[in-house]
Protein backbone atom coordinates (compact mmCIF):
# COMPACT_ATOMS: atom_id res chain seq x y z
CA UNK A 1 0.00 0.00 0.00
CA UNK A 2 2.99 2.03 0.54
CA UNK A 3 4.26 1.59 -3.18
CA UNK A 4 0.79 2.30 -4.16
CA UNK A 5 1.01 6.36 -2.46
CA UNK A 6 4.31 6.38 -3.84
CA UNK A 7 2.49 5.88 -7.63
CA UNK A 8 -0.20 7.58 -7.07
CA UNK A 9 2.04 10.50 -6.18
CA UNK A 10 4.11 10.44 -8.96
CA UNK A 11 1.07 10.10 -11.07
CA UNK A 12 0.05 13.49 -9.97
CA UNK A 13 3.46 14.96 -9.56
CA UNK A 14 3.84 13.39 -13.41
CA UNK A 15 1.05 14.71 -15.01
CA UNK A 16 0.46 17.89 -13.57
CA UNK A 17 4.35 18.67 -14.51
CA UNK A 18 3.89 17.51 -18.25
CA UNK A 19 0.88 19.83 -18.66
CA UNK A 20 1.94 22.37 -17.30
CA UNK A 21 5.31 22.24 -19.12
CA UNK A 22 3.47 21.96 -22.18
CA UNK A 23 1.13 24.86 -21.35
CA UNK A 24 4.23 26.99 -20.70
CA UNK A 25 5.69 26.04 -24.39
CA UNK A 26 2.50 26.84 -25.82
CA UNK A 27 1.41 30.18 -24.62
CA UNK A 28 5.22 30.81 -24.97
CA UNK A 29 5.45 29.97 -28.00
CA UNK A 30 2.37 32.29 -28.91
CA UNK A 31 3.86 34.98 -27.12
CA UNK A 32 7.47 34.34 -29.49
CA UNK A 33 5.13 34.82 -32.47
CA UNK A 34 3.59 37.94 -31.48
CA UNK A 35 7.08 39.43 -30.71
CA UNK A 36 8.24 38.19 -33.78
CA UNK A 37 5.09 39.20 -36.16
CA UNK A 38 6.07 43.08 -34.05
CA UNK A 39 9.55 43.47 -34.51
CA UNK A 40 10.48 41.12 -37.29
CA UNK A 41 7.52 40.82 -39.63
CA UNK A 42 8.70 39.57 -42.77
CA UNK A 43 11.05 37.24 -43.85
CA UNK A 44 14.52 38.15 -45.85
CA UNK A 45 12.52 37.75 -49.16
CA UNK A 46 15.28 35.38 -51.43
CA UNK A 47 16.57 37.76 -54.03
CA UNK A 48 15.18 37.07 -57.11
CA UNK A 49 16.76 36.05 -59.98
CA UNK A 50 17.29 38.91 -62.70
CA UNK A 51 19.54 37.93 -65.31
CA UNK A 52 17.37 35.67 -67.83
CA UNK A 53 17.80 31.99 -68.09
CA UNK A 54 16.84 31.45 -71.23
CA UNK A 55 19.81 31.69 -73.12
CA UNK A 56 22.02 29.53 -70.38
CA UNK A 57 19.04 26.65 -70.79
CA UNK A 58 19.09 26.65 -74.82
CA UNK A 59 22.63 26.12 -74.84
CA UNK A 60 22.19 23.60 -72.40
CA UNK A 61 19.56 21.68 -74.29
CA UNK A 62 21.70 22.49 -77.49
CA UNK A 63 24.68 21.04 -76.44
CA UNK A 64 22.75 17.75 -74.42
CA UNK A 65 20.58 17.20 -77.54
CA UNK A 66 23.62 17.65 -80.45
CA UNK A 67 21.23 20.98 -81.62
CA UNK A 68 17.85 18.91 -82.52
CA UNK A 69 16.23 19.90 -79.13
CA UNK A 70 14.48 22.93 -78.90
CA UNK A 71 12.57 25.28 -75.46
CA UNK A 72 9.19 25.72 -76.18
CA UNK A 73 7.96 26.89 -72.63
CA UNK A 74 9.71 27.58 -69.49
CA UNK A 75 7.03 27.89 -66.26
CA UNK A 76 7.94 28.62 -62.93
CA UNK A 77 7.34 26.19 -60.32
CA UNK B 1 46.41 -42.08 -28.89
CA UNK B 2 46.07 -40.39 -25.70
CA UNK B 3 47.31 -37.28 -26.40
CA UNK B 4 44.90 -37.25 -29.51
CA UNK B 5 41.80 -37.64 -27.28
CA UNK B 6 43.25 -34.69 -25.25
CA UNK B 7 43.49 -32.68 -28.09
CA UNK B 8 40.17 -33.63 -28.84
CA UNK B 9 39.11 -33.05 -25.57
CA UNK B 10 40.62 -29.29 -25.19
CA UNK B 11 39.11 -28.52 -28.96
CA UNK B 12 35.60 -29.65 -27.72
CA UNK B 13 36.35 -27.32 -24.24
CA UNK B 14 37.69 -24.69 -26.32
CA UNK B 15 34.32 -24.20 -28.69
CA UNK B 16 31.06 -23.11 -27.02
CA UNK B 17 29.53 -26.44 -27.57
CA UNK B 18 30.44 -27.97 -24.14
CA UNK B 19 28.83 -24.86 -22.72
CA UNK B 20 25.45 -25.23 -24.77
CA UNK B 21 24.98 -28.44 -23.92
CA UNK B 22 25.52 -27.63 -20.07
CA UNK B 23 23.06 -24.81 -20.48
CA UNK B 24 20.74 -24.85 -22.90
CA UNK B 25 18.83 -21.98 -22.12
CA UNK B 26 21.53 -20.47 -24.56
CA UNK B 27 19.40 -21.77 -27.64
CA UNK B 28 16.76 -19.98 -26.19
CA UNK B 29 18.31 -16.47 -26.54
CA UNK B 30 19.82 -17.60 -30.42
CA UNK B 31 15.96 -18.16 -31.31
CA UNK B 32 15.32 -14.57 -30.01
CA UNK B 33 17.83 -13.05 -31.68
CA UNK B 34 16.95 -15.10 -34.88
CA UNK B 35 13.52 -13.98 -34.56
CA UNK B 36 14.43 -10.01 -33.81
CA UNK B 37 16.99 -10.60 -36.80
CA UNK B 38 14.21 -11.70 -38.65
CA UNK B 39 11.63 -8.69 -37.91
CA UNK B 40 14.07 -6.46 -38.55
CA UNK B 41 15.41 -7.86 -42.08
CA UNK B 42 12.44 -9.34 -43.53
CA UNK B 43 9.51 -7.66 -41.90
CA UNK B 44 11.47 -4.03 -41.60
CA UNK B 45 10.34 -3.76 -38.12
CA UNK B 46 12.59 -0.74 -37.01
CA UNK B 47 15.67 -1.96 -38.48
CA UNK B 48 18.05 0.26 -37.45
CA UNK B 49 17.64 -0.51 -34.19
CA UNK B 50 16.54 -3.98 -33.91
CA UNK B 51 19.24 -5.13 -36.05
CA UNK B 52 22.18 -4.10 -34.03
CA UNK B 53 19.89 -5.07 -31.04
CA UNK B 54 18.94 -8.68 -32.37
CA UNK B 55 23.17 -9.05 -33.42
CA UNK B 56 23.98 -7.71 -29.53
CA UNK B 57 21.73 -10.49 -28.18
CA UNK B 58 23.45 -12.97 -30.60
CA UNK B 59 27.22 -12.21 -29.84
CA UNK B 60 26.58 -11.55 -26.05
CA UNK B 61 25.18 -15.53 -25.67
CA UNK B 62 28.29 -16.97 -27.36
CA UNK B 63 29.89 -18.63 -23.73
CA UNK B 64 33.80 -17.79 -23.94
CA UNK B 65 32.92 -15.25 -26.25
CA UNK B 66 32.85 -12.23 -23.48
CA UNK B 67 30.29 -9.93 -25.11
CA UNK B 68 27.72 -10.38 -22.66
CA UNK B 69 27.33 -7.45 -20.35
CA UNK B 70 27.58 -7.48 -16.31
CA UNK B 71 25.54 -5.99 -14.68
CA UNK B 72 26.79 -4.54 -11.27
CA UNK B 73 24.73 -5.46 -8.14
CA UNK B 74 23.27 -2.14 -5.90
CA UNK B 75 26.33 -1.77 -4.30
CA UNK B 76 28.45 -1.82 -7.91
CA UNK B 77 30.37 -4.91 -7.23
CA UNK B 78 30.80 -7.16 -10.06
CA UNK B 79 32.37 -10.48 -10.30
CA UNK B 80 35.39 -11.44 -12.24
CA UNK B 81 36.70 -14.44 -14.40
CA UNK B 82 38.78 -15.51 -11.46
CA UNK B 83 35.29 -15.02 -8.92
CA UNK B 84 36.83 -12.07 -7.09
CA UNK B 85 34.72 -9.30 -6.43
CA UNK B 86 35.38 -5.53 -7.98
CA UNK B 87 33.44 -2.23 -7.48
CA UNK B 88 33.14 -1.43 -11.37
CA UNK B 89 33.58 2.18 -10.84
CA UNK B 90 37.01 1.73 -9.09
CA UNK B 91 37.86 -0.30 -12.15
CA UNK B 92 39.83 2.03 -15.04
CA UNK B 93 38.04 1.42 -18.39
CA UNK B 94 41.35 -0.72 -19.46
CA UNK B 95 40.88 -2.87 -17.09
CA UNK B 96 37.13 -3.07 -17.87
CA UNK B 97 38.18 -3.91 -21.59
CA UNK B 98 41.08 -6.43 -20.03
CA UNK B 99 38.69 -8.25 -17.57
CA UNK B 100 35.07 -8.24 -18.59
CA UNK B 101 35.34 -7.59 -22.87
CA UNK B 102 35.21 -4.97 -24.82
CA UNK B 103 31.19 -5.07 -24.95
CA UNK B 104 31.52 -4.62 -20.96
CA UNK B 105 33.82 -1.74 -22.13
CA UNK B 106 31.53 0.21 -24.61
CA UNK B 107 27.97 -0.59 -22.02
CA UNK B 108 30.13 1.41 -19.41
CA UNK B 109 31.78 3.89 -21.00
CA UNK B 110 29.03 4.66 -23.51
CA UNK B 111 25.19 3.47 -21.83
CA UNK B 112 26.12 3.63 -18.42
CA UNK B 113 27.43 7.02 -18.16
CA UNK B 114 23.94 7.92 -20.18
CA UNK B 115 25.65 9.60 -22.85
CA UNK B 116 24.44 7.78 -26.08
CA UNK B 117 20.56 8.39 -25.54
CA UNK B 118 21.00 12.09 -25.61
CA UNK B 119 23.37 11.84 -28.38
CA UNK B 120 20.65 9.72 -30.34
CA UNK B 121 17.77 12.81 -29.31
CA UNK B 122 20.67 15.42 -30.78
CA UNK B 123 20.48 13.82 -34.33
CA UNK B 124 16.16 13.28 -33.80
CA UNK B 125 15.96 17.21 -32.84
CA UNK B 126 18.11 17.88 -36.05
CA UNK B 127 15.25 15.86 -38.40
CA UNK B 128 12.19 17.43 -36.44
CA UNK B 129 10.44 20.01 -38.25
CA UNK B 130 8.54 22.07 -34.87
CA UNK B 131 6.83 24.06 -37.75
CA UNK B 132 3.73 21.67 -37.83
CA UNK B 133 3.63 22.33 -33.72
CA UNK B 134 4.12 25.97 -34.06
CA UNK B 135 1.55 26.36 -36.57
CA UNK B 136 -1.52 24.48 -34.30
CA UNK B 137 -0.31 25.24 -31.19
CA UNK B 138 -3.54 24.22 -29.61
CA UNK B 139 -2.84 20.58 -30.26
CA UNK B 140 0.16 19.95 -28.41
CA UNK B 141 -1.42 19.86 -25.41
CA UNK B 142 -2.69 16.27 -26.56
CA UNK B 143 1.05 15.61 -26.03
CA UNK B 144 0.69 16.09 -22.42
CA UNK B 145 -2.57 13.45 -21.76
CA UNK B 146 -0.91 10.39 -24.12
CA UNK B 147 1.75 10.39 -21.07
CA UNK B 148 -0.94 8.89 -18.65
CA UNK B 149 -0.25 5.47 -20.11
CA UNK B 150 3.37 5.86 -18.31
CA UNK B 151 2.43 6.61 -14.93
CA UNK B 152 -1.15 4.36 -15.03
CA UNK B 153 1.04 1.13 -15.65
CA UNK B 154 4.10 2.52 -12.99
CA UNK B 155 1.11 2.22 -10.28
CA UNK B 156 0.43 -1.43 -12.24
CA UNK B 157 3.56 -2.54 -11.94
CA UNK B 158 4.03 -1.54 -7.85
CA UNK B 159 1.07 -3.50 -7.20
CA UNK B 160 2.64 -6.67 -9.04
CA UNK B 161 5.86 -6.26 -7.13
CA UNK B 162 8.33 -4.30 -9.14
CA UNK B 163 10.24 -2.13 -7.07
CA UNK B 164 9.64 1.68 -7.62
CA UNK B 165 12.60 2.16 -10.28
CA UNK B 166 11.81 -0.61 -12.00
CA UNK B 167 7.93 0.31 -12.45
CA UNK B 168 9.25 3.37 -13.84
CA UNK B 169 11.49 2.34 -16.09
CA UNK B 170 9.04 -0.36 -17.25
CA UNK B 171 6.28 2.95 -17.55
CA UNK B 172 8.36 5.12 -19.43
CA UNK B 173 7.77 2.13 -22.33
CA UNK B 174 4.12 3.99 -22.77
CA UNK B 175 6.34 7.09 -23.82
CA UNK B 176 7.33 5.64 -27.26
CA UNK B 177 10.28 7.35 -27.07
CA UNK B 178 13.47 4.94 -27.12
CA UNK B 179 15.97 7.01 -26.30
CA UNK B 180 13.90 8.33 -23.36
CA UNK B 181 13.26 5.07 -21.97
CA UNK B 182 16.81 3.85 -22.53
CA UNK B 183 17.60 6.97 -20.64
CA UNK B 184 15.48 6.37 -17.79
CA UNK B 185 16.34 2.73 -17.34
CA UNK B 186 20.16 3.63 -17.30
CA UNK B 187 19.19 6.04 -14.25
CA UNK B 188 16.58 3.88 -12.43
CA UNK B 189 17.18 0.39 -13.01
CA UNK B 190 19.97 -0.48 -15.73
CA UNK B 191 19.41 -4.53 -14.92
CA UNK B 192 16.07 -4.27 -16.63
CA UNK B 193 17.38 -2.03 -19.83
CA UNK B 194 17.52 -5.01 -22.46
CA UNK B 195 14.26 -6.29 -21.74
CA UNK B 196 12.85 -2.72 -21.48
CA UNK B 197 14.58 -1.06 -24.98
CA UNK B 198 12.93 -4.11 -26.62
CA UNK B 199 9.89 -3.77 -25.36
CA UNK B 200 9.89 -0.21 -26.71
CA UNK B 201 11.17 -0.46 -30.38
CA UNK B 202 9.15 -3.29 -30.86
CA UNK B 203 5.66 -1.65 -29.62
CA UNK B 204 7.09 1.41 -31.87
CA UNK B 205 7.62 -0.66 -34.47
CA UNK B 206 4.04 -1.93 -34.04
CA UNK B 207 2.30 1.37 -33.91
CA UNK B 208 1.19 0.58 -37.23
CA UNK B 209 -1.04 -2.13 -35.70
CA UNK B 210 -1.62 -1.15 -31.67
CA UNK B 211 -2.93 2.39 -32.96
CA UNK B 212 -5.54 1.31 -34.81
CA UNK B 213 -6.40 -1.27 -32.69
CA UNK B 214 -7.06 1.28 -30.30
CA UNK B 215 -8.79 3.65 -32.03
CA UNK B 216 -10.93 0.87 -33.53
CA UNK B 217 -11.97 0.13 -29.80
CA UNK B 218 -12.61 3.69 -28.69
CA UNK B 219 -13.60 6.02 -31.50
CA UNK B 220 -16.99 5.99 -33.34
CA UNK B 221 -16.95 6.65 -37.43
CA UNK B 222 -18.36 9.81 -37.06
CA UNK B 223 -15.36 11.07 -34.66
CA UNK B 224 -12.66 9.46 -37.12
CA UNK B 225 -14.76 11.59 -40.14
CA UNK B 226 -13.68 14.90 -38.52
CA UNK B 227 -12.32 17.18 -41.09
CA UNK B 228 -9.63 19.38 -39.59
CA UNK B 229 -9.13 21.47 -42.19
CA UNK B 230 -13.22 22.25 -42.40
CA UNK B 231 -13.00 22.51 -38.99
CA UNK B 232 -10.06 25.23 -39.40
CA UNK B 233 -12.04 27.41 -42.39
CA UNK B 234 -15.21 27.27 -39.82
CA UNK B 235 -12.88 28.60 -37.03
CA UNK B 236 -10.08 30.56 -38.57
CA UNK B 237 -6.62 30.80 -36.55
CA UNK B 238 -6.17 33.92 -34.96
CA UNK B 239 -2.55 34.10 -34.73
CA UNK B 240 -0.73 34.03 -38.13
CA UNK B 241 3.10 33.11 -37.91
CA UNK B 242 4.65 36.01 -40.41
CA UNK B 243 8.39 35.10 -40.28
CA UNK B 244 8.50 31.29 -39.82
CA UNK B 245 12.32 30.67 -39.69
CA UNK B 246 12.71 33.44 -36.65
CA UNK B 247 10.20 32.03 -34.38
CA UNK B 248 11.65 28.14 -35.73
CA UNK B 249 15.49 29.63 -34.43
CA UNK B 250 14.23 31.32 -31.02
CA UNK B 251 11.83 27.71 -29.98
CA UNK B 252 14.28 25.53 -29.28
CA UNK B 253 16.15 28.10 -27.17
CA UNK B 254 13.52 29.24 -25.36
CA UNK B 255 11.86 25.32 -24.77
CA UNK B 256 15.32 24.11 -23.07
CA UNK B 257 15.75 26.97 -21.01
CA UNK B 258 11.67 26.18 -19.93
CA UNK B 259 12.24 22.69 -19.06
CA UNK B 260 16.19 23.55 -17.62
CA UNK B 261 14.09 25.71 -14.89
CA UNK B 262 10.97 23.57 -13.76
CA UNK B 263 12.74 19.64 -14.38
CA UNK B 264 16.41 20.05 -15.27
CA UNK B 265 16.52 16.12 -14.93
CA UNK B 266 15.37 16.31 -18.43
CA UNK B 267 17.91 18.91 -19.83
CA UNK B 268 20.44 15.87 -21.03
CA UNK B 269 17.29 14.97 -23.33
CA UNK B 270 15.57 17.96 -23.75
CA UNK B 271 18.54 20.06 -24.21
CA UNK B 272 20.14 18.09 -27.15
CA UNK B 273 17.04 17.41 -28.84
CA UNK B 274 16.57 21.48 -29.10
CA UNK B 275 20.71 21.90 -29.81
CA UNK B 276 20.26 19.61 -32.87
CA UNK B 277 16.83 21.25 -33.96
CA UNK B 278 18.61 24.99 -33.38
CA UNK B 279 21.67 23.91 -35.35
CA UNK B 280 19.00 22.53 -38.28
CA UNK B 281 17.30 26.09 -38.21
CA UNK B 282 19.75 28.11 -38.14
CA UNK B 283 20.72 26.88 -41.85
CA UNK B 284 24.07 27.25 -43.76
CA UNK B 285 25.75 28.67 -41.15
CA UNK B 286 25.73 25.55 -38.85
CA UNK B 287 25.02 23.52 -41.80
CA UNK B 288 28.13 20.98 -41.07
CA UNK B 289 27.27 20.99 -37.51
CA UNK B 290 23.41 19.65 -38.79
CA UNK B 291 25.49 17.45 -40.94
CA UNK B 292 27.64 15.45 -38.35
CA UNK B 293 24.55 15.51 -35.55
CA UNK B 294 21.55 14.25 -38.01
CA UNK B 295 24.19 11.64 -39.87
CA UNK B 296 27.46 10.70 -38.81
CA UNK B 297 27.43 10.89 -35.18
CA UNK B 298 23.75 9.43 -34.80
CA UNK B 299 24.84 6.47 -36.80
CA UNK B 300 27.29 5.63 -34.76
CA UNK B 301 25.62 6.19 -31.53
CA UNK B 302 22.75 4.26 -32.81
CA UNK B 303 25.21 1.38 -33.96
CA UNK B 304 26.82 1.08 -30.26
CA UNK B 305 23.66 1.89 -28.47
CA UNK B 306 21.71 -1.32 -30.68
CA UNK B 307 24.83 -3.64 -29.59
CA UNK B 308 24.98 -2.33 -26.20
CA UNK B 309 21.33 -2.81 -25.59
CA UNK B 310 21.33 -6.36 -26.97
CA UNK B 311 24.60 -7.51 -25.17
CA UNK B 312 22.51 -7.03 -22.07
CA UNK B 313 19.97 -9.37 -22.85
CA UNK B 314 22.15 -12.60 -21.55
CA UNK B 315 20.19 -15.94 -20.86
CA UNK B 316 20.83 -15.05 -16.99
CA UNK B 317 19.41 -11.67 -16.85
CA UNK B 318 17.13 -11.95 -19.60
CA UNK B 319 14.87 -15.50 -19.19
CA UNK B 320 12.76 -14.84 -16.25
CA UNK B 321 9.35 -14.03 -15.29
CA UNK B 322 9.97 -10.11 -14.79
CA UNK B 323 10.93 -10.25 -18.38
CA UNK B 324 7.24 -11.11 -19.41
CA UNK B 325 5.94 -8.42 -16.85
CA UNK B 326 7.83 -6.22 -18.92
CA UNK B 327 6.54 -7.50 -22.68
CA UNK B 328 3.21 -7.25 -21.25
CA UNK B 329 3.43 -4.14 -19.72
CA UNK B 330 5.10 -2.63 -22.38
CA UNK B 331 2.22 -2.76 -24.41
CA UNK B 332 -0.32 -2.17 -21.66
CA UNK B 333 1.63 1.08 -21.42
CA UNK B 334 1.40 2.19 -24.77
CA UNK B 335 -2.09 1.12 -25.52
CA UNK B 336 -3.36 3.25 -22.23
CA UNK B 337 -1.03 6.52 -23.36
CA UNK B 338 -3.11 5.89 -27.15
CA UNK B 339 -6.34 5.94 -25.37
CA UNK B 340 -5.90 8.47 -22.74
CA UNK B 341 -4.65 10.70 -25.96
CA UNK B 342 -7.95 9.70 -27.63
CA UNK B 343 -10.41 10.40 -24.05
CA UNK B 344 -8.57 13.54 -23.99
CA UNK B 345 -9.82 14.72 -27.67
CA UNK B 346 -13.51 13.61 -26.80
CA UNK B 347 -13.36 15.29 -23.79
CA UNK B 348 -12.57 18.20 -25.43
CA UNK B 349 -15.33 18.14 -28.26
CA UNK B 350 -17.84 18.09 -25.29
CA UNK B 351 -17.03 21.87 -24.70
CA UNK B 352 -15.25 23.10 -27.68
CA UNK B 353 -16.67 24.45 -31.01
CA UNK B 354 -14.30 23.72 -33.17
CA UNK B 355 -13.98 20.16 -32.98
CA UNK B 356 -10.70 17.83 -32.85
CA UNK B 357 -10.58 14.61 -34.65
CA UNK B 358 -9.40 11.85 -32.06
CA UNK B 359 -6.37 10.76 -34.04
CA UNK B 360 -4.68 14.14 -33.11
CA UNK B 361 -4.96 12.52 -29.49
CA UNK B 362 -3.94 8.81 -30.49
CA UNK B 363 -0.87 10.75 -31.59
CA UNK B 364 0.11 12.25 -28.56
CA UNK B 365 2.86 9.48 -27.43
CA UNK B 366 5.82 9.86 -29.41
CA UNK B 367 7.14 7.63 -32.02
CA UNK B 368 7.25 10.26 -34.67
CA UNK B 369 6.83 10.27 -37.03
CA UNK B 370 4.90 6.79 -38.13
CA UNK B 371 1.86 7.78 -35.35
CA UNK B 372 1.15 10.12 -37.18
CA UNK B 373 1.70 8.73 -40.82
CA UNK B 374 -0.80 5.71 -39.64
CA UNK B 375 -3.40 7.78 -38.10
CA UNK B 376 -2.96 9.78 -41.85
CA UNK B 377 -4.03 6.38 -42.82
CA UNK B 378 -6.72 5.94 -41.03
CA UNK B 379 -8.92 9.03 -41.29
CA UNK B 380 -8.14 8.95 -45.18
CA UNK B 381 -9.29 5.32 -45.02
CA UNK B 382 -12.68 6.81 -43.77
CA UNK B 383 -12.67 10.02 -46.11
CA UNK B 384 -9.93 10.13 -48.98
CA UNK B 385 -10.06 13.84 -48.90
CA UNK B 386 -9.35 13.76 -44.96
CA UNK B 387 -5.40 14.28 -44.60
CA UNK B 388 -4.74 14.63 -40.78
CA UNK B 389 -1.29 14.69 -40.98
CA UNK B 390 -0.22 18.18 -40.44
CA UNK B 391 -2.46 18.31 -37.13
CA UNK B 392 -1.21 14.61 -35.82
CA UNK B 393 2.24 16.15 -36.20
CA UNK B 394 1.56 18.50 -33.67
CA UNK B 395 0.72 16.20 -30.90
CA UNK B 396 3.03 13.78 -31.99
CA UNK B 397 5.88 16.17 -31.62
CA UNK B 398 5.03 17.54 -28.20
CA UNK B 399 4.74 14.17 -27.22
CA UNK B 400 8.17 13.46 -27.40
CA UNK B 401 8.82 16.75 -25.10
CA UNK B 402 5.95 15.30 -22.71
CA UNK B 403 7.98 12.00 -22.63
CA UNK B 404 10.90 13.51 -22.05
CA UNK B 405 9.61 15.29 -19.42
CA UNK B 406 7.78 12.82 -17.32
CA UNK B 407 11.05 10.82 -17.94
CA UNK B 408 12.87 13.89 -15.54
CA UNK B 409 10.28 13.34 -13.30
CA UNK B 410 10.44 10.13 -12.52
CA UNK B 411 14.43 10.34 -12.44
CA UNK B 412 13.98 13.21 -10.30
CA UNK B 413 11.73 11.27 -7.93
CA UNK B 414 12.85 7.69 -8.08
CA UNK B 415 16.68 8.51 -9.06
Amino acid sequence: MENLGVGLLLMGVGMVTVFCILLIVIYGSRLIISLVNKMAPEAEAAPKASFDARPILEAAVAQLTGGKGRITKITEL
Amino acid sequence: MQGFSDILERLYEMTAISNLADTPAFLLMYFIAFVLLYLGIAKKYEPLLLVPIAFGVLIANFPGGEMGVIQADSQGFVTLADGSREIIWDMPLHKVAHELGIMNYLYYALIKTGLLPPIIFMGVGALTDFGPMLRNLKLAIFGAAAQFGIFAVLIASLLLGFTPQEAGSLGIIGGADGPTAIFTTIKLAPHLLGPIAIAAYSYMALVPVIIPLVVKLTCSRKELMINMKEQDKLYPEKLEIKNMRVVKIIFPIAVTTIVAIFVPTAVPLIGMLMFGNLVKEIGSDTGRLFEVASNGLMNAATIFLGLCVGATMTAEAFLNLQTLGIIVGGFLAFALSIASGIVMVKVWNLFAKKKINPLVGATGLSAVPMASRVCNGISTKYDPKNHVLNYCMASNISGVIGSAVAAGVLISFLG
